[in-house]
């Protein structure tokens, strides 16, 4: 079941189209990131979504509902992180959460949300005071207040420290589990690889992949290296006892061979087995996310 | 109606953790009270029409206590919200981004009344302040005035692109505006190309309103000046309604 779902989104701003046409569906349940370079349109994807910028063509439906139409209806069902939202100067914790419950019909407790997120000791505390991973943390309780059933989230991470970020990370697998849906822009490929079921990157207000990590990278076309190092000269045995290289290297001792078939290592180890071919520091190297959303970003960058 | 008020309270106890918004809209109104009391005295002059200095000059530092508010801690806070995106963020949950406005607006008011209370103690207990005027008419006459500093500091956060703009243009209003309409220093003083000059400011027909209605005038007697506060009071809000952004 679809709960976002986007047909030809279109917003330019001057002659520019910041976001182009674009069209993708959010499923029940899942964690869907949004990445892309700097400028790439992904905060106006995500405000255009939640309503917060009306948009020039295309079909916009969130839990069955028109961003631009039923405001009151849709913010009762969704949570918002903005990028880089601050607060009120000198407001208290507790404050700003009691000040975001009173907005809501039906708000979750903020208390309960407090104690799951252990910021606890800090709501007597100014918001001001707070350190960067427990402001994002008081910005996603200020998202769960409504209880909603998708949260979205604009850079949650940008910014956290390593720890921070791993903890952001937990209770985002954990809005998961508790049947939320997830919409998240990101910058961090290790964190769309961990977090996200499927992904979509955009470049200049243009989708130019959508699916899991996994069938991106693989549909990429970029190779995984096989690096070792053996005395022999096995430039012959390479070049035709060996299936599925698309090429190799040699430099002195070592030897690099690009494959995109996974069972070329098996058999690359079998090969020097059997032939009693000694080698050393075998290592293997398989195409990231990041080298796929370089790749996929120069591409485009090419073609225009 | 239950959310504005709840706004309203939080945007209260913010209001009076800002030491800036304490000190000029009520230490720096009774500090002027006190200096220039203690300079002239409360005895009739012939100079204020056989009116004492206190008498006149506390509807005068109503208008600067309407000034403070209206057009420095209203319009800052309006655009710090907006350039600091927590108005972007009101706007995405049920609430209509305007209470935020409307709540911003009451507090002011508030504080104003705050600030004119101490004051009328102050002139009281110092001073022994007269008060000859009509206390409906008085109310009337400051409710008006107001209102219409007020829709100018909507306009001046409405236009401005950032904080930074904001706090400037409220500067250039509103120190001419405090020394030349007669809020601080009368008119009386003046000279001619100033009283000129003053026909500009806003708050200079709502100082002359509050001082003659204080001191007994009728209100048919001030018209013109009802007539120009009213006429600010709605072009202003029209501007602010139709250029205010919301980022």
């Amino acid at each position: 079941m679809n709960v976002i779902e986007v047909t030809q989104l279109t917003k330019i701003y001057g002659k520019i189209n910041a976001v182009d046409q674009i069209s993708f569906n959010v499923k029940k349940g899942e964690i869907f990131g949004m990445l892309g370079p700097n400028g790439a349109g992904k905060t106006t994807t995500i405000e255009c979504i939640i309503g917060l910028k009306k948009y020039e063509q295309g079909i916009v439906n969130v839990v069955g509902l028109n961003p631009l139409k039923d405001r009151n209806a849709l913010y009762g069902k969704i949570g918002v992180q903005l990028q880089e939202t601050s607060f009120q100067d000198k407001i208290k914790v507790k404050e700003i959460c009691s000040l975001f419950e009173s907005f809501y019909k039906n708000p979750y407790p903020y208390e309960k949300l407090i104690d799951k997120f252990g910021l606890k000791e800090k709501l007597n505390s100014y918001v001001d005071n707070l350190s960067g991973g427990q402001k994002q943390k008081l910005s996603i309780i200020l998202a769960l207040i409504p209880n909603p059933e998708i949260v979205f989230l604009d850079e949650l991470t940008t910014g956290l420290d390593p720890q921070a970020r791993q903890d952001m990370w937990k209770y985002v697998k954990e809005l998961k589990e508790e049947g939320r849906t997830v919409f998240m822009t990101t910058h961090y490929m290790e964190e769309a690889e961990y977090l996200c079921d499927r992904i979509c990157i955009i470049k200049k207000g243009k989708i130019i992949a959508l699916d899991t990590v996994e069938n991106i990278i693989i549909s990429s076309g970029l190779e995984t290296e096989i690096i070792f190092e053996a005395e022999q000269d096995i430039t012959n045995l390479l070049s035709n006892e060996l299936e599925h290289v698309s090429k190799f290297t040699r430099d002195d001792h070592k030897y690099i061979v690009y494959s995109q078939n996974d069972g070329v290592l098996g058999k690359l180890v079998y090969m020097l087995e059997t032939k009693k071919i000694s080698y050393k520091n075998l290592n293997i190297k398989r195409p990231t996310l990041d080298d796929t959303f370089l790749k996929l970003i120069d591409e485009k960058v090419e073609e225009a | 109606m239950n959310r504005l008020v709840n706004i309203s309270k939080i945007e209260f106890k913010l209001l009076t953790r800002n030491f800036m918004n304490i000190f000029f809209a009520l230490v720096f109104p009774s500090m002027m009270l006190l200096l220039f009391g203690s300079i002239y005295g409360n005895e009739p002059s012939a100079f204020y029409g056989g009116h004492n200095m206190v008498d006149v000059s506390v509807p005068g530092y109503i208008g600067l206590i309407v000034a403070v508010t209206g057009l420095m801690t209203l319009p800052l806070t309006v655009a710090q919200y907006r350039e600091r995106k927590i108005l972007k963020r009101f706007a995405a949950t049920p609430i209509n981004p305007v209470d935020i406005l409307i709540s911003q607006v009451i507090v002011n008011f508030i504080m104003t009344l705050l600030g004119i209370a101490l004051l009328i103690v102050i002139g009281k207990i110092v001073f022994d302040l007269h008060f000859f005027g009509n206390l409906f008419v008085v109310t009337f006459a400051f409710i008006l005035t107001t209102f219409s500093i007020f829709s100018v500091g909507l306009v001046i956060a409405g236009v401005s692109a950032n904080a930074k703009a904001a706090t400037a243009i409220s500067y250039i209003v509103y120190f001419p505006m405090i020394f030349l309409s007669g809020a601080i220093m009368p008119m009386e003083i003046m000279p001619k190309i100033i009283v000129y000059i003053s026909k500009v400011f806003p708050l200079t027909y709502g100082t002359e309103l509050l001082k003659g209605v204080w001191t007994g005038g009728k209100l048919s007697s001030y018209s013109p000046d009802i007539i120009v506060l009213l006429t600010i009071s709605i072009i202003c809000t029209l501007l602010a309604t139709k250029f205010f952004r919301w980022e």
